[in-house]
């Protein structure tokens, strides 16, 4: 495979979140709020990036019975740095995503690539595999905060759209919805957008 | 014979291994840590200060200034309080408070009158409530609706009832938040807990 091969397979024909269906919990908390979601996906990309390189590079090295437990231990420090680094650098981000970010931990995604792909492929295919998987990732997240937004809130990144005679849809802002959005969502790319491309 | 075994086959690799990279993780871990260690200090300090000066409605454009000429710390039974002061008139005391929530412990400031009767304002510094739901007792409608109410109502400390949202609330109740009625008690009875302890160890002090 080409590296635009393993990219465009990663982030959409095994898409994480729709063909794989990992990475929900996330994907349904974060979701209210399009800003919340594009930090949650830029943070997943990073980890993915690195925790994925990183295990590639020692893969021959990992002993097989301890491999869950050393891609726990990378994933966790590199999400550790990622919190260091917002508290540093961008404090009211970080205070605006606080729990979000030490959720990334237990993003199934990243595990899933670990061992799906970066346990057999070379560190640099695992990166653009990882970035791929985060970028698919995000790419969801972002559709479905869109939707919540705009009938939750009205609003589309803070900034309101819709005036005053809209009546807010409370469903929209609660987790729930969440489970609806991606539902219709992974309906219609199984179903007619799969039909067209025939996949 | 001895050779036979390389050492990645030995029974001990695993472990080795694990130690190794133990180490090497923790050591990057911990020098994150250090590096960023100042600056997020420095940053907590200020949101600290930041907060204090709010609470009493003082300017922060020119933080270290206007915290020195109005703000003394001060210590009471080994903890540490605040007190505004205008020149010689006070102008109220802040405490940080502290308290259990749903998740983790809320840390809030709350500004009150020199009588100590009266809230001017509370802020929640630190919380781990969840997200959208408990989450928003850090939000402005929640927290001002502690603004101005008595603490204290014929000699005893006042523990707020909790109503609806959508309800009107009376002088000694507060709307809590759908969905976190935990988070909106533990906000709450934080309050009660800290604040009658607080005015009994100053007036203790003030007798003495």
């Amino acid at each position: 495979m080409t590296k635009k091969e393993i990219f465009i397979n990663s982030a959409f024909k095994e898409n994480a979140i729709w063909s794989q269906i990992l990475g929900i919990c996330s994907a349904l908390a974060v979701t209210n709020l399009m800003m919340n979601s594009l930090v949650m996906g830029l943070g997943v990309i990073f980890t993915l990036a690195l925790s994925s390189s990183t295990i590639s590079l020692i893969r021959d090295l990992i002993p097989k019975r301890v491999r869950m437990m050393v891609q726990t231990l990378i994933i966790a420090s590199y999400v550790i740095i990622v919190d260091l680094i917002l508290k540093a650098y961008m404090p009211q981000m970080s205070k605006a995503l606080g729990p979000y970010i030490g959720l990334i931990i237990t993003n199934c995604i990243i595990m899933g690539r670990a061992e799906a792909f970066a346990g057999k492929n070379p560190p640099l295919d695992s990166m653009i595999d990882g970035i791929g998987a985060g970028v698919g990732y995000t790419v969801v997240l972002m559709v479905i905060a869109t939707i919540r937004e705009l009938f939750g809130f009205g609003s589309l990144f803070g900034i309101q759209i819709l005036g005053e005679w809209f009546t807010r849809w409370s469903i929209m802002v609660m987790a729930p919805s969440a489970f609806f959005v991606l539902a219709v969502l992974i309906w219609i790319i199984h179903g007619p957008i799969a039909a067209k491309v025939g996949k | 014979m001895a050779e036979a075994k390389s050492l990645r086959e030995r029974r001990f690799y695993p472990v080795l291994f694990m130690i190794i990279i133990t180490v090497i993780f923790v050591g990057l871990l911990a020098t994150f840590y250090q590096l960023t260690r100042e600056r997020v200090e420095t940053h907590r300090q200020m949101v600290f200060k930041t907060t204090i000066l709010q609470l009493f409605e003082l300017p922060t454009d020119d933080l270290q200034s206007t915290y020195d000429a109005y703000i003394q710390e001060k210590m009471l039974d080994g903890r540490l309080y605040y007190a505004a002061m205008d020149g010689d008139s006070l102008i109220g005391y802040c405490l940080p408070i502290s308290g259990s929530g749903l998740w983790s412990t809320i840390h809030a400031m709350v500004a009150v009158s020199p009588q100590l009767d009266r809230i001017r304002k509370i802020e929640i510094l630190e919380q781990n409530e969840t997200p959208g739901l408990g989450g928003r007792i850090t939000e402005e409608w929640f927290t001002g609706q502690f603004a101005g109410k008595m603490l204290v109502q014929s000699g005893t400390a006042v523990l707020f009832e909790l109503i609806a949202e959508d309800e009107p609330a009376g002088p000694m109740q507060i709307n809590q938040i759908t969905g976190a009625t935990a988070s909106s008690k533990a906000v709450v009875d934080m309050l009660y807990k800290e604040m009658s302890g607080f005015q009994q160890t100053l007036i203790q002090g003030a007798a003495q």
